[in-house]
């Protein structure tokens, strides 16, 4: 329970943070009223805009006191109210409505592919530990792992998208199947450092759940070895694999800018990186604030469970 | 193992470290002298300048004189890949630079003297390891600008949470020991124990994590580079592939531009990830998790 608290402390406290720095960098690092109209902020674009300016700075309440501002603009996120994007007017919650699923499918399509391959191969490996075949493994999923998801996205989509052409170059989402389809590469390179990570853990986890005493009495048994390995080994050692599942989410959300930017796909990533292009202020802040947040909760909410599940746990040392 | 553990304490340098580290270790390092000697010697190496285009045909295949080919504008894409060898190394040696000196000093004071520094400091490193990295060095460049200075000093920020866990963790360790206890009896003050008896200790296990990050702070600026918002001007890996493979034509063209800075990217960060795990294996610095 005192873990809970203090998870909970600490999500309120980055969050806050988040917002705080975000909100705080935007006002001073550059000019508020140049992020809102443009040139016309700037003095020099002479005294008949001296009017369209004043009313902006009213409109916008640049002339509060900063707290002031950083209030209000938390009240207006916490009602959904996020501003409207600067380049075309749109609101910025409707934006985030129509990319954030995109993303989120993305990502637990690439979650899904990560799990079905990891958990196979490494009760494979586990179950032949330091024979050759585990060896080759071990140096396969380093290389899995060290690869840099950029270098992986344009050699997959050269590969398989340009050279022999198995998918497509371009994202499409008439159907189910031609969404899956287009998305398989993406998901795959984002993946790929996923299947490393789960099957090295599984695997050294798996070594030593094999040496318990319940594995020899199954064995004794006359159990078949499948049987061992996914009913009595994989069981226990499932749990050390929702540790990561939480931290693995930022290294999907980076690689998710990448593999949207080069497979042209509509989501968040590609959305805030063409922000940053046409310096559309409220939507890089209100991506940065959302995905942070949610970032943050899913890893609170992987700790919760995890203590649940295993009241040992203290997270405090 | 053959040798005792006794022995493994007694006789742990030279040759006998080398042989624990293995030969992998010795190729990774070997690999990354290598990249580092030549970004070096780029300016005296008889490479042509990186800029200059139509050096070759567009797109035209490696050859003789002109090994890793040219890319879209002609440019001779080996002169790029070392010239862009040079800031990429540099970006990540700034990292990690910053993540040590800020992180590390943080961590060893507050491993030694605990109290309240160590308390804050700790929700602090835990308060930066829940931002989604990437995601924030990407809003911070935008702000600040994005020179070669503030993009490695903003991959170092996201370095020092890590860097400072386990600079802490092994002060913790360390200030438990009899030595630093018979130091203390002797009359050696805080500032003297700190400098000759904990660092020169947390600083060795520590390399491996100065390999480890630097690796992330290459791929990290590379990200960047990808997406387009990395240094402005220059070269630089990342740039590089950018420029070769954000068009799906130039990838059906002449893959080779782009296949070139990948594998030497690759292989460079494998080696650093290698080095790295080996040190950590060797010292068992066990709480390096980044």
């Amino acid at each position: 329970m005192r873990f809970a608290l203090r998870s909970l402390l600490q999500f309120v406290l980055v969050i806050f943070a988040v917002t705080f720095v975000a909100f705080g960098a935007l006002n001073y690092l550059g000019d508020p009223l140049f992020n809102i109209l443009g040139p016309i902020a700037l003095e020099e674009s002479g005294p008949e805009f001296a009017e369209v300016r004043a009313e902006a700075r009213a409109q916008f309440h640049l002339d509060d006191p900063f707290p002031v501002r950083y209030g209000r603009w938390v009240g207006d996120m916490l009602t959904g109210d996020f501003g409207r994007s600067y380049s075309n007017q749109v609101s910025v919650r409707s934006i985030l409505a129509d990319k954030i699923p995109v993303t989120a499918f993305l990502m637990v399509y690439a979650q899904i592919i990560a799990v079905v391959v990891s958990v196979p191969w490494a009760l494979w490996t586990a179950s032949r530990a330091y024979r050759l075949g585990d060896k080759v493994s071990t140096v396969v999923s380093f290389t899995m792992l060290g690869i840099p998801v950029f270098a992986l996205t344009v050699l997959l989509f050269w590969l398989f998208a340009i050279k022999w052409q198995i998918f497509p170059t371009r994202y499409e989402d008439d159907t189910i199947g031609q969404r899956l389809a287009s998305l398989f590469l993406p998901a795959v390179a984002l993946a790929i450092p996923l299947i490393a990570t789960y099957q090295r853990l599984l695997r050294t986890d798996l070594i030593s759940t094999l040496q318990e005493d319940f594995i020899s009495v199954a064995r004794a048994k006359g159990l078949p070895k499948w049987f061992i390995l996914f009913r009595h080994a994989l069981r226990p050692s499932l749990f050390s694999l929702l540790t990561v599942f939480g931290i693995q989410v930022a290294s999907l959300i980076g690689g998710s800018l990448v593999v949207e930017r080069q497979f042209q796909i509509p989501g968040i990533g590609f959305e805030v990186v063409e922000a940053i292009f046409r310096d559309d202020f409220p939507v890089v802040l209100a991506v940065v604030v959302v995905v942070s947040v949610a970032f943050v909760a899913v890893n609170v909410l992987v700790d919760l469970i995890y203590s649940f599940l295993d009241p040992r746990v203290d997270f405090n040392g | 193992m053959a040798d005792g553990a006794l022995e493994d304490i007694t006789v742990s340098k030279g040759p006998s470290l080398i042989r624990r580290l293995g030969p992998g270790f010795v190729v990774s390092v070997g690999w990354l002298l290598f990249v580092v000697i030549i970004a070096l010697l780029a300016p005296v190496l008889p490479i042509g300048e990186p800029t200059a285009t139509r050096v070759g045909g567009r797109f035209e295949g490696p050859r003789s004189g002109l090994w890793f080919g040219a890319d879209a504008t002609g440019r001779d894409v080996l002169s790029l890949t070392i010239w862009g060898a040079r800031t990429s190394l540099l970006v990540g040696f700034i990292a990690i630079f910053v993540g040590f000196i800020v992180g590390g000093t943080a961590g060893i004071i507050a491993g030694y003297f605990r109290g309240w520094f160590d308390r804050i400091l700790s929700f602090l490193f835990a308060t930066l390891l829940s931002f989604p990295a990437l995601l924030l060095a990407i809003f911070v460049t935008t702000l600040l600008g994005r020179t070669l200075l503030w993009i490695s000093i903003s991959l170092g920020v996201l370095a020092i949470a890590p860097v400072g866990r386990l600079a802490r963790a092994q002060t913790l360790v360390f200030a438990e020991r009899d030595f630093v206890t018979a130091s203390r009896i002797l009359g050696a003050t805080d500032m003297r124990i700190l400098l000759r008896e904990i660092v020169p200790n947390v600083v060795i296990p520590m390399s491996a994590l100065a390999l480890l990050g630097m690796g992330i702070a290459i791929v990290a600026e590379g990200t960047l580079a990808f997406l387009g918002v990395s240094v402005n001007g220059g070269l630089s890996w990342g740039k590089q592939i950018f420029a070769s493979a954000s068009e799906k034509q130039f990838l059906q063209d002449g893959p080779h531009a782009a296949l070139f800075p990948i594998g030497i990217v690759t292989v460079t960060v494998l080696a650093l990830n290698y080095a790295g795990d080996r040190l950590r294996e060797v010292f068992d610095a066990k709480d390096l998790s980044l």
